[in-house]
């Protein structure tokens, strides 16, 4: 059993983030709960996400979470937002079960994306 | 005491490394002076020899009477045997007691366990110095008052209470006055003759002694006297018994001797890091001091900063060991009491980083710390999705 709370992974994601940032008319997803505020931007072409961006201000679980939603869907379809599974990227970034409030946070976050790609097509 | 290259370590409140002349007498004792010092034998008559020694060691750090030192396991038993041993043993005169917000748990919870078997504790909060005045400990005494216990250094903020002014109150009132002095001993000057404290709390591992032993100071006074907590063979007057670990003790000893021909000229260096440090970062926006830079202890440096969430702000000082909050409680969320009862909001209590310097750290580990906390906000907060977040 590791003494760190921090998994290699999520030690990388949060030390060297790809996808911080904004997008030039993108389309925005937020949530502000549990005391953070997470902000997802994506530009979209047809039914692809061709790129997507994070803001967070929030522990270092959900910033390496935030970094890891948005290698996995940027360059797929908007449609593989509604398949977000928090268990899962918990289990790929072994992130410990007392953040899973916190992860659903991003799952809110990822919700309201997809639905404000809905609203915008 | 050697350093990991890749860690700077800046959590000497938490615990400090063993100094090598510490070491050094554990190991010789462990193989010349084994013996159960209980035993009345030579070789257990040699074992009490070095714990007489290492008693007069300390007794001359605190300049108290050696034999008034009770030898615990740290801090936290010597502050539950202080509180729950007087609380108890003057019950029948009343069941009032006085502590502050601002405590270390281990009398924190202490008191709260004493509240649950009947007693009635007055919990003061401190000005916004994080100190009790004289008069606001005299104004929530009572009748029935048997008990006061306030911390000498604070182990979060590195706030300095008067408590030679707080002692003399407690006298006053034919009160008895326990002070948690873990981060003290060793650290700030202490002399219990001019210092009115019935009972003292230490722990060697916060002055280069080794972890696991501490002791605590009984001032031979009427009405001071404690109940045990625990029975058995009869050990140190019946007070606290078991057999005396006595490479320990002796390490303890060793370590109060090297403090106090050291504390004088380290308070300065002390002052030096952490000055060095202010000035590296206190014109970050938002930053603010937890503490008092002129008063305080110099080896500790707490500050908050707003807008930068603190988990993530510890993980981002890498390679700097540092604390959030009390170490003891680094594995809890909770923001710290301490802060929130100075006023701080959880927001920024949970932003707070405790810095705490010693004989090893340099200034170019205080500069790199100035650095490296600069760097961890910029990054952060251009992380976030905006600054009032």
């Amino acid at each position: 059993m590791s003494s760190d709370p921090y998994s290699a992974v999520v030690r990388e994601y949060f030390r060297n983030p790809k996808h911080v940032g904004d997008l030039e008319a993108a389309v925005i997803g937020y949530f502000l709960d549990q005391g953070m505020h997470i902000r997802l931007a994506a530009t979209v072409a047809g039914e692809q996400i061709t790129e997507m961006r994070f803001r967070v201000w929030g522990c270092p679980h959900v910033v390496a979470a935030a970094e890891a939603t948005c290698r996995k869907y940027q360059g797929g379809p908007v449609a593989n937002l509604e398949e977000f599974d928090s268990a899962r990227i918990m289990q790929d970034l072994a992130i410990p079960i007392e953040k899973t409030g916190r992860i659903l946070v991003l799952e809110d976050t990822v919700r309201s994306l997809a639905q404000a790609i809905r609203d915008s097509a | 005491m050697t350093r990991r290259p890749e860690d700077v370590y800046l959590d000497y409140a938490a615990t400090t490394p063993v100094d090598d002349r510490v070491v050094a007498r554990m190991l010789d004792i462990q193989t010349t002076a084994f013996a159960n010092p209980a035993s009345n034998h030579a070789a257990g008559r040699r074992s009490m020899t070095v714990v007489a020694s290492a008693a007069r060691q300390l007794g001359e750090l605190l300049n108290v009477n050696p034999d008034l030192l009770l030898w615990t396991s740290g801090a936290t038993e010597s502050n539950n045997l202080a509180i729950l041993g007087a609380a108890r043993h003057r019950a029948h005169r009343g069941k009032h007691l006085v502590t502050m917000r601002t405590e270390h748990k281990a009398v924190v919870d202490v008191f709260q366990q004493l509240e649950k078997q009947g007693f009635s504790v007055t919990w003061l909060h401190p000005d916004a110095n994080g100190r009790v005045t004289p008069d606001g400990l005299a104004a929530v005494l009572r009748e029935d008052t048997q008990l006061v216990s306030i911390m000498h250094v604070n182990n979060e903020t590195g706030i300095v209470q008067d408590i030679a002014t707080l002692g003399a109150v407690c006298r006053q009132h034919d009160v008895l006055f326990h002070v948690d002095a873990a981060q003290a001993v060793g650290k700030v000057p202490l002399d219990l003759q001019e210092m009115p404290v019935d009972l003292l709390s230490l722990t060697g591992h916060k002055f280069y002694g080794p972890q696991g032993i501490g002791a605590l100071y009984v001032a031979d006074r009427v009405g001071t006297r404690i109940e045990p907590l625990m029975w058995g063979g009869g050990q140190q007057r019946r007070l606290r018994p078991g057999t005396l670990p006595v490479a320990l003790i002796a390490g303890l000893g060793m370590a109060a001797e090297i403090s106090a021909s050291v504390l004088e000229a380290e308070n300065l260096r002390l002052a030096e890091l952490r000055d060095t440090l202010w000035q590296g970062i206190r014109k970050i926006d938002g930053l603010q001091l937890n503490g008092d830079l002129g008063s305080g202890y110099p080896g500790i440096l707490n500050v908050g900063i707003h807008n930068v969430e603190g988990e993530s702000l510890l993980l981002a000082l890498e390679p700097l060991c540092v604390a959030t909050g009390s170490a003891c409680n680094s594995q809890n969320q909770e923001p710290s009491a301490v802060l929130r009862a100075m006023g701080r909001s959880d927001l920024e209590a949970h932003s707070a980083i405790r810095f705490s310097f010693g004989r090893q750290t340099s200034i170019d580990d205080v500069k790199f710390a100035a650095q490296t906390y600069r760097s961890a906000v910029k990054r952060l907060r251009a992380m976030a999705p905006e600054h009032d977040a």
